[in-house]
């Protein structure tokens, strides 16, 4: 226990994560919103390692398989997301090849890392440094959404190129796949706890409680 | 005499409060608890230790957000009835809506992907949007409607899938992947759905989350 920032926990107080009051955990319901208190979130850790390890298995299949199949004259032609960056890139359209390079192959791989690490530092396998972590927690939460852009322009594709004989698009297995690792990184990373990082930063140098368990002053700012 | 009419200043920018004893905030992200008196209009407290938002004090919280979802609402009606996208090729136009997107998904067999594209598009941005205006408009005038406690709460879950912003780049990467086959352009769905976002955006930012919640509080009492 840290004694120059008190711990909603040790007083055994919950934050509502809906409306934000503090009321003891024992009620065991926010009295405000009803929603259930906890003082962490229960198993935060094990759902989060789970969830990206599924993350992780589907994330070859989503980039092996293709994500749609045009039929154009006859002539079928598969197309992963990697072969779709590369025409894009081939075809000088080097922005949008980037945007689609970063949000479907960079994101969700970074998330991953990013999420283990995290995880890492919350059960002490590497030293926590909290407000750097912080901003990682918080940029992967940011991120997460945008990998879901192959998932529309094949949405978008596939029912507007329905031009008979001459052109049609199916959709492919590799999106479903893709579209389950969006959806389970963004599951893991709304699992993971982030106060756990200080828990663990609080453990490792625990401060004599001298002081009085007061709250924090505040900085006010704009 | 400054601090009486500070004092009522205060009270005149302020929301009412729900009576305790004294006010509490743990902070989010390091669970840091504070006390917590009001703050200024157009100012938030940090926390102490971490520095991670722990409320603020919007300037007319309730109003920019009832206005903007009400936009919103609008331009999402408008974007659902015309279409975002129209291709020219060869003899046939091809006009594509939202709701056309999710149901040709669904038809080739891809349930889930016409579902997941109707929850991100269309289903949480009407609950965002919609929400808002069904809690925040009552509210201005002290009251709860029936349920905004239900609603606020699913509003502020549906908040993180709402997706229209990655949508409408999907939007464009579409129209550059068909650039080379057929004549596309931007229907007027598209700019719509830009508004929604715009405005969407505008509503989440404006919204005072310490305020809607005190003032619910204090109108169910």
């Amino acid at each position: 226990m840290n004694s120059r920032f008190p711990k909603a926990a040790d007083r055994g107080l919950a934050g509502c994560r809906t409306c934000g009051k503090v009321s003891p955990v024992t009620m065991g319901c926010c009295p405000r919103c009803g929603t259930h208190l906890h003082l962490r979130k229960p198993d935060s850790i094990r759902n989060t390692v789970a969830l990206m390890i599924a993350a992780t298995i589907l994330y070859i299949p989503s980039h092996l398989l293709p994500i749609m199949t045009v039929v154009e004259l006859g002539d079928v032609t598969h197309n992963t997301i990697i072969s779709g960056m590369m025409t894009f890139w081939r075809t000088g359209a080097y922005p949008i090849a980037i945007v689609i390079f970063t949000a479907s192959i960079l994101i969700p791989l970074l998330k991953i890392i990013a999420l283990s690490w995290l995880c890492a530092a919350a059960t002490g396998k590497v030293h926590p440094s909290p407000k750097t972590l912080g901003r990682l927690y918080w940029f992967t939460e940011l991120l997460g959404r945008w990998s879901m852009i192959d998932i529309f322009v094949v949405g978008i594709l596939v029912s507007i190129v329905q031009l008979g004989n001459y052109m049609s698009i199916t959709p492919g297995l590799g999106a479903i796949a893709f579209a389950g690792v969006v959806l389970l990184t963004m599951f893991a990373a709304m699992s993971f706890e982030p106060r756990l990082l200080w828990d663990r930063l609080d453990d490792m140098n625990p401060a004599a409680p001298d002081a009085p368990v007061e709250a924090a002053t505040l900085e006010s700012g704009s | 005499m400054k601090g009486a009419i500070s004092k009522f200043r205060r009270s005149m920018i302020s929301w009412p409060k729900p009576r305790e004893d004294v006010r509490f905030s743990a902070c989010h992200y390091c669970d840091t608890l504070h006390e917590a008196p009001p703050v200024r209009e157009g100012k938030s407290a940090r926390c102490a230790r971490c520095g991670g938002l722990l409320y603020e004090n919007q300037p007319a919280s309730l109003r920019r957000a009832s206005a903007f979802s009400l936009a919103a609402l609008m331009l999402m009606a408008l974007g659902h009835v015309f279409p975002f996208l129209i291709m020219d090729a060869a003899t046939l136009q091809k006009k594509l809506t939202l709701v056309g997107a999710a149901m040709s998904l669904m038809a080739d067999g891809f349930q889930a992907l016409g579902i997941a594209i109707f929850l991100f598009t269309m289903v949480a941005p009407l609950l965002l949007a919609g929400g808002m205006i069904y809690v925040c408009l009552p509210l201005m005038f002290g009251r709860a409607a029936p349920g905004a406690f239900l609603v606020a709460k699913w509003m502020y879950i549906s908040e993180p899938w709402n997706m229209v912003e990655v949508f409408l780049l999907g939007v464009l990467v579409s129209l550059l992947k068909l650039a080379k086959v057929a004549d596309v352009h931007f229907g007027v769905g598209f700019w719509a759905f830009a508004g929604v976002m715009l405005c969407t955006a505008a509503a989440v930012s404006g919204i005072d989350r310490e305020e809607l919640w005190d003032r619910l509080e204090v109108a169910k009492l």
